[in-house]
């Protein structure tokens, strides 16, 4: 294998990576705060992607003012779906949380496609005739700024967690939520805000993948099932270990589909997420984080 | 109702299923009841996993898609007789069902859920991506016609009639058999684990094994639908795994009523019918079912089994009028 098509799968697995870590930080985040698994995540993810479209090719936003706005859209739309229908599932309700966020999702996807068609939608801006070069090796403009942004939004997130008193308030939240309300944190505050983080996450992802790939109603749905598996490689509820995991699982599937045949692509994320589970049930960075 | 009246029901609804053929012929009406009788053991198989013992399975429409291909390929490649090929397919499922439950249950039912979900998913990509083994996308058509030879006794299955009692036929067997299970001790035991699963173990009731039981018993069920429906479609392709099974059965599940024996049976029959109501709408049809999966689940959590039981509760609770003293 010469060394550039070794680097150009090494490249594209990290870019997709760092899209999948940014989905999959959001909902192993909602997850750990709320105990909820977000079924409709990656159609949050599709919304986003198609939003970004529009915005760039319909209204001649410039990348970075789509990024920004299709982000600050996901933090809004966040804030509405906890306070519109997930704060009304308090407690135990794990599975009612999940067929919720799943009719929420049928909806969503079901009404892309009645407005937009299936049809693909490619991105044709300035931006995607950019280019790197690196001896021989040519890298998109559109896919170093989408790593950028991974790599900010990440150390974003980690600042947010570890250096602020609401970031501390959410970890606490996420590790016992009797005892973070008995010291007086406002439970629904912090719910409220992973949420509107972890669908600005996946807003954002959206947005940076738009250029780069093409868009569908049906993208968010094969998407979200590799981020479930994500995050429990990286262990239930652990943000860091979700974000790792996802830029390993992108650089294998790129290995993978440049190597091996069309269905064991697909299938390396299943056959990972089964052999942590049955060698490290707690995922690859557990550390036992509240399941 | 009095055991003695519901019994009395049940054979009468036996009957008229026994009935339906003998009276038309119309291929519509007896489609319906193929669907029927394949959607309700689906759901009601679903409805043993998630409505008694509590772990939310997506897996159900993977065996179902198990079922379908094993028996085909045994029977299409292999030459084996239908029959073989189902219960091969049934043995598989169950297989496949202890591995991800065992695997993930382990961790939490929240893993369950997940890998469920992960493994379903990984089958349709399986049957659509490996074309040496499944044909791909094209799907096997043209399956051959299933025979019964039981000495003294030939049955070719050809009509719509020959399929309606086929299915038909199993699915009472196996509603008969979910309902024996469910009314047990097992049945009280997977119960209790709902309710309260510590409490339940500190009575000696291991979740683990109860949980798998039911789930490897929906396998076999789902399983088995699943090698027979495919033989009644002639045609097997990867859209057996659609997502759309899935969500038909929860919706059943969820409106019949999780844990709910007769609203998850009655729910069904409405959404083998309710497709074709509303078919002038298909687009917006799958906008339909989720908003009725939200509301369901915000305003209505016990679905029509739930509201039953309410009011008999209430009915429980009026004071009785008081009888006057001899």
């Amino acid at each position: 294998m010469d060394w550039s098509f070794f680097a150009q799968l090494l490249l594209n697995g990290i870019v997709m990576g760092v899209i999948y870590a940014l989905v999959a930080m959001g909902l192993s985040l909602i997850f750990g705060v709320l105990e909820i698994v977000n079924f409709a995540h990656g159609e949050f993810y599709m919304l986003a992607s198609m939003l970004a479209y529009f915005l760039t090719v319909q209204w001649g936003f410039d990348y970075w003012a789509t990024i920004v706005v299709v982000t600050v859209v996901g933090l809004a739309v966040g804030y509405v779906l906890f306070e519109g229908l997930l704060f009304s599932l308090r407690g135990e309700a794990f599975e009612r949380s999940i067929l919720l966020t799943m009719g929420l999702s049928m909806v969503l996807q079901n009404g892309a496609v009645f407005l937009f068609t299936t049809t693909p939608r490619m991105e044709e801006t300035p931006l995607s005739l950019q280019n790197v070069q690196f001896g021989d090796l040519r890298i998109p403009m559109a896919r170093i700024y989408a790593l950028v942004l991974g790599v900010v939004a990440f150390g974003a997130l980690y600042l947010i967690l570890h250096r602020t008193r609401l970031g501390k308030a959410m970890r606490g939240g996420a590790q016992s939520r009797v005892a973070a309300m008995m010291v007086g944190i406002d439970t629904r505050v912090v719910s409220r805000l992973a949420v509107a983080i972890g669908i600005g996450l996946s807003g954002l992802a959206g947005a940076a993948l738009a250029p780069i790939y093409s868009v569908h109603p049906l993208m968010g749905f094969s998407f979200v099932f590799k981020a479930f598996a994500i995050i429990i490689i990286g262990g239930l509820g652990n943000v860091a270990g979700a974000a790792i995991s996802a830029v390993m699982l992108g650089i294998i599937e790129s290995f993978a589909g440049g190597l091996l045949p069309l269905a064991m692509t697909d299938a390396v994320a299943f056959v990972a997420m089964i052999l942590v589970l049955l060698l490290r049930p707690q995922g690859l960075f557990g550390r036992g984080v509240r399941v | 109702m009095s055991p003695r009246r519901i019994l009395l029901a049940v054979i009468a609804g036996l009957v008229a299923l026994f009935v339906v053929p003998l009276v038309t012929d119309n291929e519509y009406v007896l489609a319906l009841g193929v669907s029927f009788a394949a959607m309700s053991v689906l759901a009601g198989g679903l409805n043993l996993i998630y409505g008694y013992t509590g772990l939310l399975s997506f897996a159900q429409v993977a065996f179902f898609g198990i079922g379908g291909y094993t028996a085909v390929l045994l029977v299409v490649d292999l030459g084996w007789s239908l029959w073989a090929g189902v219960a091969a397919g049934a043995a598989v499922c169950v297989a496949m069902g202890l591995l991800v439950g065992y695997s993930s249950l382990r961790l939490s039912r929240h893993a369950f859920a997940i890998v469920s979900l992960s493994f379903a998913l990984l089958c349709a990509i399986v049957a659509r991506d490996w074309p040496e083994l499944t044909r791909g996308s094209m799907g096997i058509p043209g399956l051959p016609t299933p025979e019964m030879k039981l000495p003294g006794l030939r049955w070719r299955i050809v009509e719509p009639s020959d399929y309606y009692y086929l299915l038909m036929g199993f699915a009472v067997l196996a509603h008969g058999l979910i309902y024996l299970v469910v009314t047990s001790r097992l049945g009280r035991a997977m119960r209790a684990i709902k309710l309260n699963e510590p409490l339940a173990q500190s009575q000696g009731v291991n979740p683990l094994s109860y949980r798998l039981l039911a789930l490897a018993l929906s396998a076999l069920l789902s399983g088995i639908v699943g090698g027979l429906f495919v033989f009644y479609l002639t045609i097997i392709d990867p859209s057996i795994f659609d997502f759309y099974y899935t969500e038909t059965m929860l919706i059943s599940v969820v409106i019949g009523g999780p844990g709910s024996f007769w609203g998850v049976l009655a729910a069904s029959a409405v959404m083998t019918v309710l497709p074709d109501l509303l078919r002038f709408t298909t687009d917006l049809r799958m906008v339909l079912y989720g908003v009725a999966l939200i509301a369901a689940i915000l305003i209505f959590p016990g679905g029509i089994g739930g509201w039953f039981y309410r009011r008999r509760l209430a009915r429980w609770r009026r004071p009785q009028p008081k009888k006057s003293a001899p």
